[in-house]
């Protein structure tokens, strides 16, 4: 979904310099590999907005949100299918998006639309303990690390200003930026509190 | 009744140890069990206000569980989160109060993650704020007691997620008297809530379960209490505190109570406890019924014990009474009544023993009251019943116009038949004679008395003197039997005295008296039988005058010296006479010398007598001398003479004034006079012989003396008793009686005198059996002094050779 959406921002904008894909890893404070972290980065002249149509998905299997961390794009509609035989009710009162699908199954009807940047905490109100977070980024150039910490992402050549997101600072503040230098093809980034 | 509990009876003090003991035992035992109960009631309130203590933190963990459950239930409320999620203050604390009336809380508080408070049902809840971000650190929901404006809560706190984190919510519970009061239905334990806190530093009591009327009270005692083990001021007390509540005050708790301290919560200055309490007397309560029981068996125990001990004190008292009573009997006198038996324990041993007594005692009572009146040995009357029964036959001769004789025998020689044959044999001696005498005195009526010693007496009612003389008669007729015991034949004599009632008197003593006077007259004289007379007497009248007489006699020269020729058997002349006594009374004539010698030797006149008899021999003697008749002369000394310490010196006075030979003067002493003092008499008889005087022994034969002390004697001659040489003709063993005299004489160089020769026989026979002198009618009657000289010239010896003698004599020559 993720290549997709870059697909269709290489098709929608002209880019001023030729992307190539960057790889980064993200470490915690401690200088350990950090899984399930969003990584930012605001490249000059990049739309914040997603184009229209753009959606994510977020699926309940087993009782559980898959994935339990999803970056989308400001504006991004997402799917809550449900892939269980129980039904889910889910909901979220954090301030980027609040919002309640109650008792579902199957894929509910229309689609939530993220339109404010910002962190919002799912939780079904049947299943204490399921939970998930969406981080919603204005800018198309993001990632989720994987288990060893470690993503990539296409850029222009240069040093742009990126965050790193990570469960682990909550749904406040927005984490403060750092820059990127894309030289080399790869840079590491830290988690930092905001 | 009340002398057998006085505390000295037996009895009593039986009662009283027994008691006193099982008193003593039941008290200690009472005491100990009291103790024991008072330690164990104590013990177990400890260990129930322990377990109390237990049961109250886990009453309030429970009561803390149920409600974080609820406040949990809050939290996970979709409406709540939703409420909370609209971030709008009034909607928030209005959920709060639905909420929290919901599970009945007094206080909800929420607050965000940060801790900052969002809503509260009350004002002022930000106080709580740093307690509760301390309580949240420990776990994900958190109870805790806490204070607050003074007030004690249940505090539990609860995380709020949407899924994460979202803020707390705090719920506050009082805890309320009912909470108190499940505890004391749980465990019956009483439970008092008191504070204190920064604005009220003292200890407020809070809520009991003992209500508001003994709150002052049970302040008061509790401060008390705690002062009394010292606890610390801001801190609880680890001792049990002991507290005495009031009774009357409406509460469930009075009197001793047992109180724990138990710190429900500390914050800062504010503190809370719960005070436990049990009371001590309801804790005791069931010992209680217990001791009284104990107490009531006690008091059967001492009914049951005393009236056992009564009974047994008296089993042993009442026959220690009864024989008590008999001992008093015997002691009074009264040994007929015997004692009750008594069982085989050791009273009726101790009765057994008494029995034996009383009839030991009375055995020697009666046998006392027989030696009083009895004489043991013959088993006649003694002399006291003698004069009793002597005084009542007075009474009834005098009534009867009656005479009475008392006959008083007392026998010849015994103490030398004691002497030489023993005590044993004297005895039987003793009896045989009382037998003779029982058997001679046959009358009905007739008494024998045995008085002491060899006397014996016989009371003869209706008996005058003759009838008492031929008694007397038949009586020494029976001695001349002789008795034979055991081998030994004894020949007895005695003297026997009568006097007759009422001429010699008119009472019992004086009648005993001069029987006795007669009797020695008679034992003197060797009389036989003498009637009192008298003359006798020497404190009678008569004797007073026979006494003057005599004195008159003697001035008056009434006394005549007659003299009784002694022959040689050898040669046939004269060689001599025995001097005798003569009265020649101016009125009475002639007066024999029984009628006053011994009556001279009882007033001791006899001195005179033989003073007169040796002057008197003394001159005739001179004169013979001078007429060429070179004669001894024989003079009888009495007893007294013999005793007298005068009379060598007298005599040899005598001998210097009529210038005689001693050795021509024989002093004769009986054999009794020697045998009644044979100390002195030895003594004298030894300075008479000293100074050269003859000594002779008159009547040898009757008197027992032992031959050992006739070897002793000084003396020079033996006269052999006149009865052995009346009686030899006929009696051979007395003819050899007088062949062994002669022949023992002999052989201790003696000179024989055989006196009461009346026959030529017996001259014959005395001359064959060497006999060396004798003197006797067959030769010639004593005659006067004067005629002495001319009868001696003219005396020739008798022609004897036609006698013949028997040939039994023959033999015995």
């Amino acid at each position: 979904m993720l290549r997709r959406a870059v697909l269709q921002l290489a098709l929608c904008g002209a880019a001023p310099a030729l992307a190539a894909p960057v790889g980064l890893t993200v470490l915690d404070a401690a200088g350990q590999p950090l899984a399930d972290a969003v990584v930012a980065v605001y490249v000059a002249g990049a739309p914040a907005q997603a184009p229209a149509g753009a959606t994510a998905e977020l699926a309940q299997r087993q009782k559980t949100f898959v994935p339990g961390v999803l970056a989308v794009q400001t504006g991004t509609a997402v799917q809550f299918p449900n892939f269980d035989t129980v039904r889910h009710h889910v909901y979220s009162f954090s301030p980027t998006k609040v919002f309640e699908i109650k008792l579902y199954a199957g894929t509910p009807a229309a689609p939530v639309v993220f339109d404010k940047p910002g962190t919002a905490v799912l939780g079904c109100n049947i299943h204490d303990r399921m939970q998930a977070f969406i981080r919603v980024v204005d800018t198309p150039h993001f990632a989720r690390t994987d288990a060893a910490g470690r993503a990539t992402i296409d850029l222009p050549p240069g040093t742009h200003p990126a965050q790193v997101w990570h469960a682990s600072l909550g749904i406040g503040a927005a984490p403060p930026s750092q820059p990127l230098a894309t030289a080399g093809g790869a840079a590491t980034l830290t988690l930092k509190q905001p | 009744m009340s002398e057998l509990f006085s505390p000295r009876r037996l009895q009593f003090r039986i009662i009283a140890f027994f008691l006193g003991l099982l008193l003593l035992v039941q008290v200690a035992s009472l005491l100990l069990i009291g103790h024991s109960i008072g330690v164990n009631a104590r013990a177990a309130v400890n260990t129930e206000l322990r377990t109390g203590e237990r049961v109250f933190a886990r009453l309030l963990q429970t009561n803390a569980t149920s409600l974080t459950d609820a406040a949990r239930v809050l939290a996970q409320d979709y409406g709540f989160r939703s409420a909370v999620a609209t971030k709008d203050a009034a909607t928030l604390r209005s959920a709060l109060e639905n909420h929290g009336e919901r599970i009945g809380a007094t206080l909800a508080i929420f607050a965000d993650g940060a801790f900052e408070l969002q809503a509260a049902t009350r004002d002022g809840a930000e106080r709580f704020l740093p307690t509760l971000g301390r309580m949240v650190n420990m776990v994900d929901s958190a109870q805790k007691v806490a204070l607050l404006d003074g007030d004690v809560y249940q505090l539990v706190v609860v995380p709020v997620r949407a899924p994460v984190l979202i803020g707390w919510v705090a719920m506050g519970f009082r805890i309320e008297e009912s909470l108190l009061r499940e505890m004391r239905q749980l465990s019956s334990i009483e439970v008092a809530l008191l504070t204190r806190g920064t604005e009220s530093p003292d200890w407020a009591l809070k809520r009991s379960t003992l209500g508001s009327a003994v709150a002052d009270t049970l302040l008061a005692d509790w401060r008390a209490a705690r002062s009394a083990v010292r606890a610390p001021a801001d801190g609880v007390s680890e001792a049990n505190l002991l507290m005495d509540l009031p009774a009357g005050l409406g509460s469930p708790l009075a009197g001793e109570v047992l109180a724990r301290e138990m710190l429900l919560g500390r914050d800062g200055d504010q503190q809370a406890v719960a005070v436990l309490m049990r009371s001590l007397d309801e804790a005791r309560a069931p010992y209680r019924r217990l001791q009284e029981m104990l107490l009531g068996f006690t008091v059967a125990a001492i009914v049951v014990f005393a009236i056992g001990s009564v009974f047994t004190a008296r089993r042993i008292t009442t026959p220690l009474r009864s024989l008590t009573r008999s001992a008093r009997k015997l002691g009074a006198g009264d040994y007929t009544e015997p004692l009750p038996a008594q069982g085989s324990d050791e009273i009726g041993e101790l009765a057994h023993a008494f029995e034996a007594m009383r009839e030991a005692v009375q055995e020697r009572d009666e046998k006392v009251r027989r030696l009083a009146y009895e004489d043991d040995l013959t088993k006649l009357p003694n002399r006291e019943q003698f004069r009793t029964d002597l005084r009542d036959a007075i009474v009834v001769a005098r009534e009867q116009r009656q005479p009475c004789a008392v006959l008083m025998l007392d026998l010849d020689r015994f103490k030398h038949v004691n002497d030489v044959l023993g005590h044993r044999f004297g005895d039987r001696l003793l009896r045989q004679v009382a037998l003779r005498l029982q058997r001679e005195a046959g009358r009905s009526n007739d008494r024998v008395a045995r008085l002491g010693g060899d006397e014996f007496a016989l009371l003869l009612p209706g008996a005058d003197a003759d009838v008492a003389q031929a008694v007397a008669r038949r009586i020494l007729l029976g001695f001349e039997q002789p008795i034979t015991l055991d081998d030994h034949t004894v020949d007895l004599g005695a003297g026997i005295g009568i006097a007759v009632c009422p001429d010699h008197g008119l009472d019992a003593d004086a009648l005993m008296g001069h029987t006795e006077i007669a009797m020695y007259a008679a034992k003197r004289g060797q009389l036989g039988v003498v009637v009192y007379d008298t003359a006798l007497d020497s404190g009678s009248e008569a004797s007073l005058s026979l006494l003057s007489e005599l004195r008159r006699a003697v001035e008056q020269e009434q006394l005549r010296l007659y003299l009784q020729p002694k022959i040689s058997l050898g040669t046939g002349e004269v060689v001599g006479a025995e001097a005798l006594v003569r009265w020649q009374h101016p009125q009475r004539g002639l007066v024999p010398p029984l009628k006053f010698i011994p009556f001279a030797e009882q007033t001791g006149f006899i001195r005179e007598l033989t003073g007169w008899m040796i002057e008197r021999s003394a001159h005739v003697l001179h004169q013979l001398h001078v007429a060429g008749l070179p004669l001894k002369l024989s003079v009888n000394l009495s007893t007294r003479d013999l005793l007298d310490q005068d009379l060598p010196v007298k005599l040899q006075r005598l001998v210097g004034t009529h210038r005689i030979d001693p050795g021509k003067l024989c002093l004769e002493i009986t054999e009794s006079a020697i045998m009644d003092d044979p100390q002195r008499a030895l003594q004298t008889l030894e300075r008479l012989h000293t100074m050269g005087f003859r000594l002779s022994i008159d009547d040898f034969g009757t008197g027992y003396s032992s031959l050992a002390y006739l070897k002793r004697l000084p003396v020079d001659e033996l006269k052999i008793d006149q009865s052995f040489v009346k009686n030899m003709e006929r009696d051979l063993d007395d003819a050899k009686i007088v062949r062994s005299t002669v022949d023992l004489a002999h052989n201790l160089g003696l000179s024989v005198v055989a006196e009461g020769v009346e026959t030529a026989k017996a001259w014959k026979m005395l001359r064959a059996l060497r006999c060396d002198e004798v003197q006797g009618y067959f030769v010639a009657k004593p005659m006067p002094e004067a005629l002495f000289a001319a009868w001696a010239a003219e005396w020739a010896p008798p022609a004897i050779n036609e006698v013949q003698l028997d040939s039994g004599f023959a033999t015995l020559v």
